[in-house]
């Protein structure tokens, strides 16, 4: 029988320094066998753990999107031993992932719908993979809306994608930060105020993900405009470990995020203890 | 039902072993404990049940998921011969078929291999368990709370009553039937045999205590969920896990690298929501940070949550955590505090 539990070799293809403290880079994988590689088949919003043999293994959402073949992208910041121990992985290392693991965003509730996307800091992974999924097939999707915020502009993470972004007429970018900062002519203010303030259609679907007091506030405000409980799409995280239900440590209520979730409504979540 | 007088369990285990590795209950050091025997002379026979708990047999404590070198990974040998456990109490075999519902695969999804866990089904693979009646439950046992008592066969393979010179078989399952129908010895138990465990069971059961009716107790959990009330019931807890690690039910587990980067391994052991850690972030937020909150997550998990996935309580009434604690706490007082108390 397969077994979850075995990484799957993958080849670390480029590393990209996202900020000017070194502590967020993007790593690019490849796999190194053809037969993982189709059978790897994922959607934006799920997650891998990933697996350094002999430091042990974190879980990261996945940053890359199903319409970039071949890719596995995540972006990681330097907080932990894991993570430090990843940090120090060099082009062409050997690392293991599995996965793809959990639920992913309600792509098929999304189809012809309007979607606003509000990210904070470089909680952004899974949500660039969703835009990048919805930009590769931009005609099956209604208008695309993104809230970003970060603290200062070196902290966004994927920086010349956004730029693309901004220069398309498909996809509307607000961009903010937390407070002045020279040569920046775009929002200034924490995401809450700026979701209130841009003049979102509550008719659509919201996807927002971020540090946990961007979304405890930011909810909120959702509600006030007008969006439906069931129309709002978070995703969670905790110390996922096995992934699949087992281990116990990504507990919520009689949910577990690593099968459950890590994405969930804001109608779901009202129900479930200990969700915020 | 077959009888075999004990002098006869020898050749009962030399059978067994033939086909099945076999576990039974040993001493080891100060405790009791399953561990593979290979003859019935290093049985612990005991009116109670082991101080260790049995899930080790299935899930150890600790075990190599697999190992590593340079050139790649490789998987734990095969198990070789299924297990079959002799001695197990009733609740024991309960919780051992409880783990198997977190382990088969994962609630509510689909019955698909990923969710599966290998190495338990390796073990729990076509094993055979022989559990046995109590004939003196000790004081700290509260099976009779969970619709069980000392002489619930149900969910054995074999049930055995031992009636003090013999025991009495009876196949329950269908795989306990068929290896009764294939064992040499026949002899059947008659009229006299049945009325003494008519008597053995109706002494077993007057040593239990009185029924706590526990249907309302999973509502009644969600209801108090964020009440101060967590606060005095988790007061003197000081997060030992002691409780976490003797329960036949616990199955909360991490996972670890233990070597370089040439070669190594990865092995996973078991873990516990009474440890600050067991939540604890990289970046230093922790969801469960107070002691409260993960008393409340250990009674939640088995008399709520756990209903909730798989409509049992994660409880036998074993009693082990009770006879373990080192401050006294005791889960029964705790479920009969919830049940009358009135929330603020």
């Amino acid at each position: 029988m397969s077994n979850t539990y075995i990484p799957i070799p993958m080849k670390l293809e480029r590393i990209i320094n996202e900020d000017p403290d070194r502590t967020l880079r993007t790593f690019d994988l490849s796999f190194v066998n053809k037969q993982d590689e189709e059978k790897f088949s994922y959607m934006p919003g799920q997650f891998c753990e990933f697996s350094i043999l002999g430091k042990g293994e974190s879980p990261f959402g996945i940053a890359s999107s199903p319409s970039e073949k071949g890719l596995l992208k995540f972006t990681v910041s330097r907080t932990g031993s894991v993570t430090q121990e990843i940090h120090y992985l060099q082009e062409g290392d050997i690392v293991g992932i599995r996965g793809p693991l959990g639920n992913w965003y309600p792509d098929e509730k999304l189809r012809g719908k309007d979607t606003v996307i509000i990210g904070g800091g470089f909680a952004f992974t899974t949500l660039r993979s969703m835009i990048v999924y919805m930009l590769d097939h931009r005609q099956e999707y209604g208008k695309i809306t993104v809230i970003y915020g970060a603290r200062s502009p070196e902290f966004f993470i994927f920086k010349d994608e956004l730029k693309e972004w901004e220069a398309r007429a498909d996809i509307t970018l607000h961009l903010t930060i937390d407070k002045p900062y020279p040569g920046w002519d775009k929002l200034i203010g924490f995401v809450p105020t700026v979701t209130k303030e841009v003049g979102l259609d509550p008719s659509a679907y919201v996807i927002v993900c971020g540090p946990p007091i961007m979304i405890k506030y930011t909810l909120p405000v959702l509600s006030e405009i007008g969006f439906e409980d069931s129309k709002i799409f978070t995703s969670l995280e905790r110390r996922m470990k096995c992934g699949i239900g087992k281990c116990g440590r990504c507990g919520i209520g009689s949910k577990y995020i690593c099968i459950d979730g890590p994405v969930f409504s804001l109608e779901e979540l009202k129900k479930i203890p200990e969700s915020f | 039902m077959i009888k075999i007088k004990y002098e006869q369990l020898s050749a009962l285990i030399d059978f067994l072993t033939e086909s099945y590795q076999v576990y039974a209950p040993v001493k080891h050091g100060k405790e009791t404990a399953f561990k593979k025997i290979s003859s019935a002379s290093e049985i612990n026979k005991s009116k109670y049940n082991t101080s260790l708990n049995p899930k080790d047999i299935f899930f150890p404590q600790s075990e190599v998921m697999f190992t590593y070198t340079k050139n790649g990974i490789k998987s734990p040998p095969e198990q070789g011969k299924p297990i079959a456990v002799w001695g197990l109490r009733t609740c024991d075999t309960k919780s051992i078929r409880m783990l198997d519902k977190v382990f088969a695969n994962a609630y509510q999804m689909p019955d698909k291999e990923m969710y599966k866990d290998p190495y338990w089904i390796a073990r729990y693979k076509n094993c055979l368990l022989f559990s046995f009646a109590c004939n003196e439950p000790p004081s700290t046992c509260f099976c009779n709370w969970f619709n069980s008592g000392p002489y619930d066969s149900s969910d054995s393979d074999i049930f055995v009553t031992d009636t003090g010179d013999e025991y009495l078989l009876e196949g329950i399952s269908e795989r306990g039937i068929k290896f009764l129908a294939g064992y040499p010895e026949t002899s059947q138990a008659d009229q006299t045999d049945l009325d003494k465990i008519k008597v053995l069971r109706e002494k077993a059961e007057s040593y239990m205590p009185p029924v706590v009716e526990l249907s309302g107790l999973k509502d009644k959990l969600l209801k108090i969920w964020d009440d101060p009330v967590w606060d005095e019931l988790s007061a003197k807890c000081i997060n030992c896990g002691a409780c976490a690690y003797i329960c036949p039910t616990c199955h909360c587990f991490d996972m670890r690298d233990e070597g370089n980067e040439d070669k190594g391994k990865r092995v996973r052991l078991w873990d516990c929501c009474m440890y600050q850690l067991f939540t604890k972030e990289a970046s230093g937020h922790n969801p469960r940070e107070l002691s409260t909150y993960r008393v409340r997550q250990r009674v939640m998990h088995k008399y709520n949550y756990f209903v909730e996935n798989y409509q049992q309580f994660l409880c036998t009434g074993c009693g082990r955590c009770i006879k373990v604690c080192p401050v006294n706490m005791d889960i029964r007082q705790i479920i009969q505090k919830i049940l009358t108390y009135k929330e603020v």
